[in-house]
């Protein structure tokens, strides 16, 4: 087992497949159109990628405890929304209504981990209603119109989270460094740490974890809150970034967001997850998204490539796991 | 030296109607390898579940050195040092092995906010206890435990209760399903468990495995013990067999025609 050589390691290794496919792309649009690789496109990709990746990485450590959350997306559009018109009303300054819009999502996250570990109600249809909920309430504040949100500009709180510096020709917007620290972070935690530890034990075996005295439901209630509170600093950070705070934004992101965490490797059904491999996935998609505009496909030819992707690297995932399993 | 570890009293279990134990008593002592043996659907499993607080009793009560205690979960039945290997379900097959030995009793180092594990001594514990358990194949600590055979996996799960000193290891059939080199592996580290001072209940279906390992045999009829204090060295397998199947009482009575 260990005499087998570093490259055959790495081609084993679930996060193998994406990469290759993520390199494939870049190298078919940039050989299509040049300007692909420009600063000007990459800084713009890196925008929209990483509201998406905020809410993936976190999406990635639920995932791997064996539960998924429906209710991001709504969640993403609530908390914005929330933020905005607890501001705009003046009953509170921005730094505060910030945290009232975190706590409420984190609110949403326990109560969506409380239904799915105490009442042991699958969490597909648990948030689902989530959902549902989320995305009704942040209409029915607003009565359907955005919130208006121009004047962040002076606010350091803006600055902080999407406030944007320039590297180079490259316009960086903060944002990026709060993905970055955040994919250390739960890279680091998932493989490092006892939590880690907990967590895909949770998903992989969730009696034998309890027997050994693992807090099963402390875990993924702590991991639903996570998701929440991750999906509303994305939708804050949205906000910000398009002056809008929508109470329809961030509708279906919770499909792209499962589709990138699994594309990455990560398995539905829990127990295994990749950290490394959701930032490939989130790369993959929203590449793709950016791509195919530039190369001149129309845009509405965007969700046949993304479902081709998933089927293409299930068929990838299973087929390794197969040839592993037959291997031992 | 030797003393009571494990006492259960009176245990009565209804499985709905279903009398599956009825008035059970049963002693388990230190440095002791007890064999259950009994025909299908005697009770064996149902009475280690109770003791494992797998499925809640009916009625009785279990004493663990002396003291009366409650097996509500198998989290409390591992915390009063009782241990159930069964194949595989209680490890996690995503896992390696060395994260399965020590999950949920993780070392870890560095600033305690992190909880960081301390990879290098849960290897470095995995391998030695591998080895105890006489895995002499080289196997890293690192492999996930869904790569590994039905009989290392046992081995992975008897090495985790011997490091975390487990007083009783419940073994259910653990040569089911096994190669003939597994199966003598598997008793190979029922001996260690005893040699390295802990006691055992090993259910088997082959008296000869039984035979072969246990210092006492206990026989279960219809959900009630029938025999206690088999010595293996003072009897035959046929004479075990007899008890097994009630045979033994037919004789006795006179009315075998056979
Ligand atoms: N979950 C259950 N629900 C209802 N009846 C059960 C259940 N489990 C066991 N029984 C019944 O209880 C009795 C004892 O079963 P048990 O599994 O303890 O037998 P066993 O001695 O382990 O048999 P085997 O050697 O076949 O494993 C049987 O009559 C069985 O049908
Ligand atoms: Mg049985």
């Amino acid at each position: 087992m260990d005499n087998r050589s570093f490259v055959q390691r790495f081609i084993a290794k679930p996060e193998f497949g994406p990469l290759v496919l993520l390199i494939l792309e870049i190298a078919i649009f940039w050989s299509i159109n040049p300007d692909f690789l420009s600063p000007l496109n990459i800084s713009n990709t890196l925008a929209f990628t990483v509201e998406l990746g905020l809410i993936a990485l976190a999406m990635t450590l639920l995932m791997t405890s064996g539960e998924f959350d429906l209710s991001v997306g709504s969640v993403f559009g609530l908390s914005a929304v929330v933020m905005w018109t607890v501001f705009n009303t003046g009953l509170a300054p921005l730094p505060v209504a910030f945290l009232i819009a975190i706590g409420l999502a984190m609110l949403i996250g326990f109560v969506n981990g409380w239904f799915v570990t105490r009442l042991a109600i699958p969490s597909f249809l648990v948030t689902l209603g989530m959902l549902l909920i989320a995305r009704g309430s942040a209409l029915y504040i607003t009565d359907g119109f955005p919130q208006r949100t121009w004047n962040a500009e002076d606010q350091w709180l803006a600055q902080v989270l999407v406030g944007e510096f320039y590297v180079g020709g490259f316009r960086v917007y903060m944002s990026l460094l709060w993905f970055v620290l955040f994919a250390f972070l739960a890279h680091y935690v998932l493989t490092q740490t006892k939590a880690g530890n907990w967590i895909q034990a949770s998903g992989g075996n969730p009696n034998a974890a309890r027997a050994r005295g693992v807090n099963v439901r402390r875990t993924k209630v702590l991991l639903f809150m996570t998701s929440s509170a991750m999906a509303a600093f994305a939708g804050i950070i949205s906000s910000i970034r398009t002056s809008a705070a929508n109470p329809n934004s961030g509708t279906s992101y919770e499909l792209e967001v499962i589709a990138m965490v699994v594309i990455g490797g990560t398995v539905l059904t829990g127990g295994r997850g990749t950290i490394i491999g959701t930032v490939i996935g989130i790369f993959i998609l929203r590449i793709m998204r950016n791509g195919i505009v530039m190369v001149g496909v129309p845009g509405l030819a965007y969700n046949i490539f993304i479902g081709a992707i998933i089927l293409a690297m299930m068929a990838l995932h299973s087929w390794l796991e197969r040839r592993h399993n037959a291997g031992t | 030296m030797i003393q009571e570890l494990v006492r259960m009293q009176n245990i009565n279990k209804y499985y709905g109607r279903i009398h599956a134990l009825r008035d059970v008593s049963l002693t388990v002592n230190t440095h002791e390898v007890v064999g259950l043996l009994g025909d299908n659907g005697a009770g064996k499993s149902t009475l280690i579940k109770v003791l494992s607080g797998a499925v809640p009793m009916t009625s009785g009560q279990i004493y663990v050195k002396g003291k009366e205690v409650q097996m509500k979960s198998t989290t409390d039945a591992i915390a009063n040092g009782i241990e159930t290997i069964y194949q595989d379900s209680a490890l996690v097959p995503q896992l390696s092995i060395a994260r399965n030995l020590f999950l949920g009793r993780e070392p870890v180092k560095g600033a305690r906010l992190f909880n960081r594990l301390d990879h290098d001594a849960m290897n470095e514990v995995a391998r030695t206890l591998l080895k105890r358990v006489g895995i002499t194949k080289d196997i890293p600590p690192t492999t996930p435990i869904g790569a590994l055979s039905g009989g290392e996996r046992q081995a992975v799960a008897i090495a985790r209760a011997m490091h975390f000193e487990s007083n009783l290891i419940i073994l259910d059939e653990p040569t089911n399903n096994l190669g003939v080199a597994e199966t003598q592996g598997v008793l190979r580290f029922v001996r260690e468990v005893r040699d390295t001072g802990h006691s055992c209940i090993f259910i088997a279906h082959n008296i000869h495995h039984v035979f072969q390992v246990v210092d006492r045999i206990v026989v279960m009829r219809g959900g009630k013990i029938v025999a206690d204090n088999i010595d293996p060295k003072k009897s035959t397998i046929e004479e075990v067999e007899r008890v097994i199947t009630g045979e033994h009482l037919i004789e006795a009575l006179g009315l075998d025609h056979g």
